[in-house]
């Protein structure tokens, strides 16, 4: 061995032993610093990290995570679903008449209201906020704003008060307002009118004409660094114990792209909250932090969202395929569900942080979830019976099962790349599928190609997680209907394709127009039932959702729905807040 | 010289026009577009204003053609992400990613030029063993891990800022303030970049300055009383210059791709990180702004390059001229 080798050899090991030394020992601090529980404080920032950057504050013009998160920061509803709780709140709207049938709406709204400039909140706003929101050529949340096939209806009684009339009964009733966020009408009406509504609040907006109702306003965006919010010095709410809210001064949106980064920086002091849930890879070095004192995890619960996998079952496109003969087959989607093994799934995908479950909606969504539904154990004799019983065996001994004109059960199964869950999830499915005789190939893709093939039913399996965008299905009708644009297996068929679907579209449509809670309850079991026993989609394991934050931070309510932890900024405090 | 610098300027706005063409033209023709972003539930008719607001209804052809057209008045149109003009989003990244390419060329520059002179002069003493070791270390780790593990430092220890161009409180800065404040958070990403580069300046210089070393006109100086110092650096180091300036065009070059990661981990808002969003959401003429952009740097990395590998060695202008 040479000289130089051996030095090589002796720097690398030293920087080793260095390393590690001095990683154990900063991992092993003292828990000293554990906060105190206090009485909120007025004063001080709050960093939040965000790992894609917000591009604008109109909420009613683009449907994205990032606007929703600088709506909730910085306007207000009428109404609002608690995160938490899932009840409904008055908000700008401090109470309401509904006549019997469901139809009529009296909205009276809280008085001596300002928005963020000073300027009185009067009906004209709301009744300007409706006729954007309800505008299908302006607005992305039009399509919640519907009762019976009709936009609702708006009046303005008198400046304190509204009428709202649906052209039949909705479900959700009052809660469907909690997408419409009431915007400003003396600021946005001229672009409105000037056909400029969807470009207007862009993040090069002049902070002073982008005002809110919400606790924070606008302060500054520096392009890829960060979002600030300013203390609403108008803001209308008040503490139980009449203090004036928000608590926290500021608000800080750091933009970090990188979640390894992002949780560095939680680590470190540097940010004082995880906008985003944490991975189930992150959550053994969180734990480590927490135990050090600097960090809170929270449990948020069961996520409502689920990984599925479903195959493209739109006739026209498949009706040559002959594989389509037995894929339509319930029973060869049953024993695909027998096949796996959700413990072991649950185990090996999430390292154990996630629920077996059955169906679309999870634990998580407590107050839609039925545990009693038809369920496919683990069971590889029943799988194989179940494709048997539809012709489909291993004739030609190569483990594959075949029809029996030969046609064997491979599928190109594509999901997307870059994903940890995903590239853990897709060898076990491989394998479990393989031990009954059905071959997946596994194609991963780009988020943008597989949303294009999925569209396109160009494609024979999917593998992914669809996001829930609200608990109450009649606010998700689009994955429920035949005719949904979210009707994974089948998107927006003309008329129900099966006699199944046809009876689901029954159900389902008398769900979202009885106001009735019990029999919307009862309606929707029928639904899952029919779900299950069809199992158009299959559902394998939810995760259990994690929110980290700094121990500094105080009036933390958490929510399985987004912003886990900002949806209730005007109550968050912090310590030692520099006035 | 003239001629020389006429060719090489030529070369640079080809080279734009081509790398940004080409990425026109290969994000049109990847799978999905910006319309993808809508989502399943899309209506047609949103789809159909999108595609036509970025010119995506046209044949691939014709939409380069229309696009070039506006690029040569510097109209690169508007991004779909950020809602505003790309030219003055990539103009601010490239400025950020220049700001990031310069510092940590300084760094590679100085650090590994200087220690190349020290471990290629012969009998420079037994450390010289660790600095190679060390350079070799930081040639053979890429620039992903190097920033992965000093953000990890800087986080641990709080020496440096853990990431970000500057503080939460920049914008009420004064400007020597905000200066120093932007220094401190360049620390950790300028590393991360320069680490790998200096340790190719520092092999190569090591290297090209030990073939030299061995020179009868440096023998001879050393025999005529010569000062040991001089002879190193007067006589030695500017004769071996020849293959580091040779190299110096690709050194930014693969400042640039390493930008990519670096930027992107230390949450440095240049190019790399826009480039990076960009093609996620397929933002077509952002992402042609960004290649320009890119073949712009290495262009002028490639003619500084050049200008260097001229002024040591005059054969290349007269070879070329």
């Amino acid at each position: 061995m040479s000289r130089f080798s051996r030095v090589a050899g002796a720097s690398v090991t030293l920087l080793v032993v260095l390393g590690g030394s001095w990683y154990f020992r900063s991992a092993t601090g003292d828990a000293s610093r554990r906060s105190t529980i206090k009485a909120p404080e007025h004063g001080g920032q709050l960093v939040a990290t965000v790992r894609s950057e917000p591009r604008t504050f109109n909420r009613i013009a683009v449907r994205s995570a990032s606007a929703e998160l600088l709506s909730q920061l910085t306007q207000a509803r009428l109404v609002r679903v608690n995160r938490s709780t899932f009840e409904l709140e008055p908000w700008l709207a401090e109470r309401w008449e509904s006549s019997p049938d469901g139809l009529s709406h009296t909205l009276h709204l809280r008085q001596g209201v300002a928005w963020s400039d000073g300027t009185p909140f009067t009906a004209e706003d709301v009744a300007f906020s409706f006729r954007v929101g309800t505008d299908p050529k302006v607005s992305a949340v039009a399509s919640s704003l519907v009762a019976g096939g009709k936009p609702i209806a708006f009046q303005v009684i008198d400046p304190g008060t509204v009428r709202l009339a649906f052209a039949a009964p909705l479900g959700p009733g009052l809660r469907a307002l909690d997408v419409l966020p009431i915007l400003p009408r003396h600021k946005l009406e001229p672009a409105y009118t000037a056909g400029m509504f969807q470009q207007a609040w862009s993040m090069q907006t002049t902070p002073a004409d982008v005002v809110g109702l919400g606790p924070f306003v606008f302060a500054s965006y520096e392009p890829g660094q960060r979002i600030v919010l300013d203390r609403n010095p108008h803001y209308w709410r008040t503490a139980a114990d009449g203090a004036r809210l928000p608590y926290l001064d500021r608000i800080v949106l750091e933009v970090v792209p990188d979640q390894n980064a992002e949780l560095l920086r939680l680590q470190s002091g540097a940010s004082d909250l995880l906008q985003d849930e944490i991975r189930s890879d992150d959550y053994v070095p969180i734990k480590q932090s927490e135990q050090r004192g600097t960090i809170a995890m929270i449990e948020l619960g069961v996520s409502p969202n689920v990984d599925a996998l479903w195959f493209c079952m739109k006739a026209d496109k498949k009706r040559a395929d002959p594989r389509f003969a037995f894929v339509q087959r319930k029973e060869f989607r049953q024993a695909l569900s027998h096949a796996v093994d959700r413990e072991n799934f649950a185990q090996t995908v999430f390292l154990g942080e996630a629920v077996p479950v059955w169906g679309p909606i999870t634990p998580g969504n407590r107050e839609w979830f039925t545990p009693n539904l038809p369920r496919y154990p683990y069971d590889e004799k029943k799988a194989k019976e179940l494709l048997a019983s539809i012709g489909l065996e291993d004739r030609n001994g190569n483990g594959t099962v075949e029809d029996a004109k030969g046609t064997e059960a491979r599928f190109t199964l594509i999901t997307q790349r870059g994903l940890g869950w995903n590239e853990r999830a897709m060898p076990l499915l491989v394998e479990q599928a393989a031990k009954i005789g059905v071959a997946f190939d596994v194609a991963p893709l780009e988020s943008g190609a597989l949303f294009q093939r999925m569209v396109a039913c160009d494609y024979d399996a999917i593998y992914m997680r669809p996001l829930a965008t609200d608990l109450d299905p009649a606010a998700n009708l689009d994955f429920w209907l035949s005719s949904g644009s979210a009707h994974l297996w089948d998107l927006e068929q003309k008329k129900p394709a099966t006699e199944w679907e046809a009876r689901l579209d029954t159900i389902m449509t008398e769900q979202a127009s009885t106001v009735d809670p019990s029999r919307r309850s009862a309606l929707f079991v029928d639904a899952q039932k029919l779900f299950a026993e069809q199992l158009p989609v299959l559902y394998f394991a939810a995760p259990r959702t994690f929110s980290a934050h700094s121990k500094r931070l105080h009036g933390v309510v958490p929510s399985i729905l987004r912003p886990p932890v900002l949806w209730n900024a005007d109550m968050l405090s912090v310590d030692a807040p520099t006035k | 010289m003239g001629r020389f610098l006429l060719r090489r300027l030529l070369f640079a706005a080809l080279l734009v026009a081509a790398a940004s063409s080409s990425a026109l033209v290969l994000t049109r023709l990847a799978p999905g577009d910006v319309t993808t972003d809508l989502g399943p539930g899309a209506r047609p008719e949103e789809v159909r204003q999108l595609r036509e607001r970025f010119d995506l209804d046209r044949g691939i052809a014709g939409h380069w053609a229309l696009w070039m057209g506006r690029a040569v008045r510097f109209d690169f149109g508007e991004s779909y992400l950020y809602n505003q003009p790309v030219r003055g989003l990539v103009a601010r990244a490239a400025v950020n990613t220049g700001i990031l390419a310069l510092s940590a060329l300084v760094v590679a520059t100085l650090c590994g030029i200087g220690l190349g002179v020290v471990t290629g002069w012969p009998a420079s003493g037994r450390w010289v063993d660790w600095l190679r070791a060390l350079s070799l270390l930081s040639l053979s780790v890429p620039p992903l891990v190097t920033s992965l593990v000093l953000v990890m430092i800087a986080a641990r220890t709080g020496w440096f800022p853990v990431g970000g161009m500057t503080s939460t409180s920049a914008a009420a800065l004064t400007w020597t303030s905000w200066l120093a404040d932007t220094s401190w958070h360049l620390v950790v990403p300028a590393l991360a970049l320069a680490l790998p580069i200096a340790a190719t300046f520092e092999r190569l210089q090591a290297q090209s300055l030990s073939e030299v070393a061995g020179e009868t006109y440096l023998v001879a100086a050393s025999a005529r009383g010569v000062p040991a110092a001089d002879v190193r650096w007067r006589h030695a180091w500017p004769a071996s210059w020849r293959p580091l300036c040779g190299v110096f065009g690709m050194a930014v070059g693969s400042l640039l791709s390493g930008s990519f990661v670096v930027e992107h981990v230390t949450a440095w808002p240049g190019l790399g990180r826009l480039m990076y969003e960009a093609l996620r959401a397929r933002d077509i003429y952002l992402v042609a702004g960004c290649a320009a952009s890119g073949a712009l740097f290495l262009a002028v990395g490639s003619l500084i390059g050049d200008l260097m590998l001229a002024s040591v060695d005059p054969r290349v202008t007269e070879n070329e001229g």
